[in-house]
């Protein structure tokens, strides 16, 4: 019999503070985006260009959505695939402060005009990024048997990538480091590859696993997950450069429209059937992380139908469309899902952390170790879920009636951020409590 | 004796609660057999601080089947059955 005893480090789950630190940054970023948008009011959300909406928009990106999936992901890998991050501490002490000097840096380069800014804010996250990108990948290759929620991320990493090469070139053009032609269609490719690779093939490949584990439902059709990251990934490959012929003249607007049918049917099908598995889940209770999740698949449908009315020709030019996109691709789909994941990822770390503790130390029936409800109740994971889909909401209007409505959707973001922190803080504090009290036991044997 | 425990159909944190009460049950001689969904990566090492020694293969109702008894109890580890879903490994 091959007996896997001690083939495994023991520490193949990394500290709590890897992904912590990224956990408990994030909400910052877009209560910093909420700040924003109550200062700049209506000018944050007249058009995708203003300065006030580029740094509104990757405060989100990057500074909200980044660093969750980043720390997500260190945390994941391991648990998933027992390929824990090389020098996981290390990464994450840098990965963390790059990015994180960069979002503040890329915002500030945005709202003042400062190419100084820009540049730091450039090297910054091009480091960090790639710090983070070169660690995942040693942690991706090791695995021997990837299934598919490992292909989906491999290619989410690769998706990264490109984004990352797209951003700095766009970034360099922008801030009059390079001389750089098709501007708008690469910058456009650039918010392709982020939202449509990495974000959603991400979400795609950790569905594969949290979708069935955590709500209970029947497993994901096995030919939809062989086949649909790498469906995704091929299609974004094609439309990139059919996008740029587009933009330098070589090909009418409808080739690329036309292509990006495709990856707009195959997340439409995700969304359809993550809805449907979830409407045949085995245990009926409502859960706040579902809730989350189903707002997330909704706003797919609703981002294509977005899509399909910015078809019409005449339409594809008003500012707000683009918007409108911009808002349910970010705030429906991507915040929506990354935000509910944390109300399971954060009280099970907090609990797996201190209940490994507990084995360790023999102390059963000597220190309480909370459950995930005790941790962070479900009553205050629901208050931040209203304040985000009110947001949401007022966000929709705001893009038509911006002068009226763009600082009370800033005012509603910064509730929800605020109540997303406390409750982080809640299970973190909870979490240092019953830790102190492990270390009280250890100290008395 | 074998204590089977089926934690296929369980949410997070509950496979992990329920197969740490179940080692405390084990007596010499007795293994459990874990029917779970996925492989449980981050239980191994608190088998190791318990004193377990564990066997993981793919197969089962559930997807993985995970054998698990305490270290040196060698009358437990020669009781698990050979896999019936891979190939048969070569017995220690």
């Amino acid at each position: 019999m091959q007996v896997n005893r001690s083939s495994l480090s023991l520490d193949q789950a990394p500290p709590i503070s890897v992904p912590f630190r990224f956990f408990l940054t994030a909400p910052v970023f877009g209560l910093l985006a909420a700040l924003l948008l109550l200062i700049y009011g209506p000018e944050a959300l007249s058009t995708r260009w203003a300065p006030a909406t580029l740094a509104l928009t990757h405060l989100i990106t990057l500074g909200f959505l980044g660093l969750i999936m980043c720390g997500a992901m260190m945390q994941m890998l391991p648990v998933l695939a027992g390929s824990p991050v090389p020098s996981v501490e290390w990464v994450t002490a840098v990965v963390h402060l790059l990015l994180s000097i960069g979002v503040l840096a890329l915002a500030a380069g945005f709202l003042l005009g400062a190419n100084a800014l820009l540049h730091l804010a450039l090297a910054a996250l091009g480091g960090g990024f790639l710090v983070f990108i070169a660690a995942v990948a040693i942690a991706l290759k090791r695995i021997q048997a990837p299934n598919a929620t490992i292909n989906g991320m491999r290619l989410a990493v690769l998706a990264l990538f490109i984004t990352v090469m797209l951003g700095l070139t766009v970034g360099a053009g922008f801030s009059g480091m390079i001389s750089l032609g098709l501007l708008i269609p690469l910058t456009d490719v650039h918010l392709g590859w982020g939202l449509l690779g990495w974000v959603g093939l991400l979400v795609i490949s950790v569905a594969y696993q949290v979708v069935p584990m955590f709500q209970l439902t029947p497993e994901y059709p096995a030919r939809l997950t062989r086949l649909l990251a790498w469906a995704l990934f091929g299609a974004l490959m094609i439309w990139a450069p059919l996008y740029l012929a587009w933009g330098s003249g070589g090909l009418p607007r409808l080739a690329p429209d036309v292509w990006m049918l495709a990856p707009a049917a195959a997340y439409g099908l995700f969304a359809g059937v993550t809805l449907w598995l979830q409407q045949n889940r085995r245990r009926r209770v409502s859960d706040i992380t579902l809730l989350f999740w189903r707002t997330g698949m909704v706003a797919i449908a609703v981002c294509l139908l977005i899509w399909l009315w910015g078809l019409i020709p005449a339409e594809a030019y008003r500012p707000a469309w683009p918007l409108l996109l911009g808002v349910w691709l970010l705030f429906g789909m991507a915040v929506s899902v990354v935000n509910g994941m944390l109300y399971k990822i954060v009280p099970f770390l907090a609990w797996f952390h201190l209940q490994s503790r507990q084995v360790a130390l023999m102390s059963m029936g000597k220190v309480k170790v909370p459950n995930m409800k005790e941790l962070i109740p479900d009553r205050l994971a629901q208050r931040q879920l209203y304040a985000h889909l009110a947001t949401l909401i007022l966000l929709t209007l705001a893009v038509f009636w911006p002068g009226f409505l763009a600082r009370i959707a800033g005012l509603s973001l910064g509730v929800s951020c605020i109540l997303l922190l406390l409750n982080m803080l809640q299970a973190t504090r909870r979490y240092r409590q019953v830790n102190q009290e492990l270390s009280e036991f250890a100290a008395s044997r | 004796m074998e204590h089977a425990l089926d934690v296929s159909g369980l949410e997070p944190p509950e496979p992990m609660e329920r197969i740490l009460e179940a080692l405390g049950t084990l007596e010499k001689g007795d293994y459990l057999r874990i029917m779970h969904r996925r492989e449980p990566y981050l239980i191994y090492p608190m088998f190791e601080n318990m004193g377990f020694a564990w066997h993981t293969r793919p197969g089962g109702p559930a997807g993985y089947e995970i054998f698990v008894w305490r270290q040196n109890d060698e009358a437990a580890c020669a009781e698990i059955p050979p896999s019936r879903w891979s190939q048969p490994r070569k017995q220690k």
